[in-house]
C-alpha cells in the first residue's frame, strides 16, 4: 500500500533518515517510536511529499506520493500550521475544498466531541486546543492512510481517551493508520506493529503480538532494549 | 486551481480593504473639493487618489512575494503542499491571483478617475472648464500629461506584463533561497540579492531588444519577450518546487 524504499535524508552534515524501507500495509495500526531526533518526523513528511528525499522514495500503490496519493493520505503534522486568520470552521472549510474524502458532518462531530467551537480563532487556541483541532480535521477524512505526528502532544489526560477513541474508530480493513508518540505504553494497547526508528536508521519492525508470544515482552519492553542506557524517552 | 486562488485572495483581503478604505477617503475630500469649489481639496483628493492607485498597486505585488515568503519558510506551508495540487497549480494559483489583483485595482482606479472626471466636468461648468482647471493644477505641481487612449491600453499591458514577470522572477529567487537555505535566517536576504541578480540580468537581455518603427509595435514585441522570459521563469520555479523543495 505505502511503501519506503531505501530512503534517505541528509540536512547539511546531518542525516535525518539513513536506507530506511518498509510497507505499511491495509487494515493495520502502527506505532512509529524513537526518540526526539531519530526521524520519524522526517520519515512522515517524506510520505506525504512535504520533504523531497535525497535518494530512495515513498511509494503508495507503486506510484511515487505526490499530488495524487496526497488524496488518499491524510497527514497530521505535530505543528501547528493552520492560517492565523482562520476559524476552527474556516478550517472545515478549507479541507473540504481541496479533499473529496472530507465530510464537514464528521467534523462538526468531531468539534462537539474535542470541546471546540467553529467560531474559536486559530490563532488563540492553546497548544491542547490545537492539536484537538488538528485530530479533528484530519479524522474527518475518509482516507485510506493516517499518518498522525505525535497525537497525544500537549493533550491532557481525559481528552487522550477522546483522542484514541477517535482514531480509533477511522481503523477499517481497507485502512492503515501510523501513529508516532513517546507515550508508548498509550500506543500498546491499540497498534498492530510497532516500527522502531534509531538513530536515523529502521532499528526493528515486530507484529506486536509476535513479540509478545515470541520473545514474551511488550513494545515497552522492546523499546527499552533497543533505545536503553537514558537514550530513549519516557514510555 | 480556482480553490487555490480563492485561498490566495483571501489572504490579502485585508491589506484590499485597507487600500479601498483609504481610496474613499481621498474620493471624499476629492468630491469636497469638487462640489465645494475648493481647489485646494480637489488638489489634495486628486493627487491622494493618483498616489493610492500607484503605490497600492506597488503594494498588491510585493505583498503576494512577502506571503510566497511565509508559505515556504514557515510550517502554513503545509497547507498548500498537503492538499491534492501540484506546485506548477500553486505557483499558478499565486501569480495568476496577483496578475489579476493588479488589473482589477488598475480598473477599479480607471474606473475612478472616470466617474470623477465626469463629476468634475458636471459640477465645475463643463469640459473646458475642469480641464483648464486640472491643467493649473498639472502646471502648478509640475506635472504634464499628454498621452492617448491606444498609448495608455499599451502602457498598461506593458506595466502588466514586466510587474508579472518581475513577480515570477521574485518568486524564482524566494524558491531558490528556500530549497538551499530552508528555515534559515537570512533566507530572505538571500532572496532578495538572488532577485536583483535575475533582475539584472533579464533587464540587459530585454535592452537587447531593437527599437521599431512604432512605439505600439515597439511595446508590443517587449509584451511578448517579456511574457515568454515570465513563462520560462515559471516553468523553472514550478520544477524547483516539485522536485527539490522540503517545507
Amino acid at each position: 500500500m505505502l511503501e519506503c524504499r531505501e530512503i534517505t535524508k541528509v540536512y547539511g552534515r546531518k542525516t535525518a533518515v539513513d536506507h530506511v524501507s518498509f510497507e505499511i500495509r491495509p487494515g493495520r495500526i502502527y506505532a512509529m517510536l524513537g526518540p526526539n531526533g531519530s526521524g520519524k518526523t522526517t520519515l512522515m513528511k517524506m510520505a506525504v511529499g512535504l520533504v523531497k528525499p535525497n535518494s530512495g522514495g515513498f511509494y503508495y500503490k507503486d506510484q511515487p506520493v505526490g499530488q495524487e496519493s496526497r488524496k488518499e493520505i491524510a497527514y497530521m503534522s505535530t505543528e501547528p500550521y493552520f492560517y492565523p486568520w482562520m476559524t476552527a470552521k474556516d478550517v472545515g472549510r478549507y479541507y473540504a475544498d481541496f479533499f473529496e474524502d472530507f465530510s464537514p458532518e464528521r467534523y462538526e462531530s468531531l468539534l462537539e466531541r474535542m470541546e471546540l467551537t467553529p467560531d474559536m480563532k486559530t490563532k488563540s487556541l492553546s497548544s491542547g486546543m490545537m492539536a484537538k483541532l488538528k485530530i479533528a480535521v484530519t479524522m474527518a477524512r475518509s482516507a485510506k492512510v493516517y499518518l498522525l505526528d505525535e497525537p497525544l502532544n500537549g493533550i491532557d489526560l481525559l481528552a487522550r481517551d477522546e483522542i484514541m477513541a477517535s482514531i480509533i474508530e477511522a481503523a477499517r480493513p481497507d485502512v492503515a493508520l501510523v501513529i508516532s508518540s513517546h507515550l508508548v505504553d498509550e500506543l500498546e494497547r491499540m497498534v498492530d506493529t510497532a516500527i522502531f526508528i534509531k538513530n536515523s536508521h529502521l532499528a526493528a519492525v515486530w507484529d506486536v503480538e509476535s513479540l509478545r508470544v515470541q520473545e514474551g515482552k511488550s513494545v515497552a519492553d522492546k523499546y527499552r532494549e533497543i533505545y536503553g542506557h537514558g537514550e530513549g524517552q519516557s514510555c | 486551481m480556482l480553490k487555490l486562488m480563492k485561498y490566495e485572495f483571501r489572504k490579502t483581503m485585508f491589506s484590499k480593504m485597507i487600500l479601498v478604505a483609504i481610496t474613499g477617503i481621498f474620493e471624499i475630500v476629492y468630491l469636497i473639493g469638487v462640489f465645494a469649489k475648493k481647489e485646494n481639496l480637489l488638489a489634495i483628493g486628486m493627487m491622494g487618489l493618483v498616489f493610492c492607485a500607484m503605490i497600492g498597486i506597488f503594494c498588491i505585488g510585493i505583498e503576494s512575494l512577502s506571503i510566497f515568503q511565509k508559505d515556504l519558510n514557515t510550517k502554513q506551508s503545509y497547507m498548500l503542499f498537503l492538499t491534492p495540487t501540484n506546485s506548477y497549480q500553486v505557483l499558478g494559483a499565486k501569480v495568476i491571483e496577483n496578475g489579476i489583483s493588479i488589473f482589477l485595482a488598475g480598473a477599479f482606479f480607471a474606473a475612478v478617475a472616470a466617474a470623477d472626471i465626469t463629476v468634475g466636468v458636471l459640477y465645475i461648468g463643463g469640459v473646458k472648464q475642469f480641464l483648464d482647471l486640472l491643467e493649473q493644477l498639472m502646471i502648478s505641481i509640475r506635472v504634464d500629461i499628454n498621452i492617448s487612449a491606444q498609448d495608455a491600453l499599451i502602457v498598461f499591458f506593458a506595466g502588466l506584463t514586466s510587474w508579472l514577470l518581475t513577480i515570477v522572477t521574485a518568486d524564482l529567487a524566494i524558491v531558490l533561497s528556500a530549497t538551499v537555505f530552508a528555515g534559515k535566517r537570512f533566507s530572505g536576504f538571500v532572496s532578495f540579492v538572488l532577485f536583483i541578480l535575475f533582475d539584472i540580468v533579464i533587464g540587459k537581455l530585454l535592452d537587447l531588444l531593437p527599437s521599431l518603427d512604432s512605439t505600439v509595435m515597439t511595446y508590443s514585441m517587449y509584451i511578448c519577450v517579456a511574457f515568454v522570459i515570465t513563462v520560462i521563469m515559471y516553468l523553472i520555479t514550478g520544477w524547483i518546487m516539485e522536485r527539490k523543495l522540503s517545507v
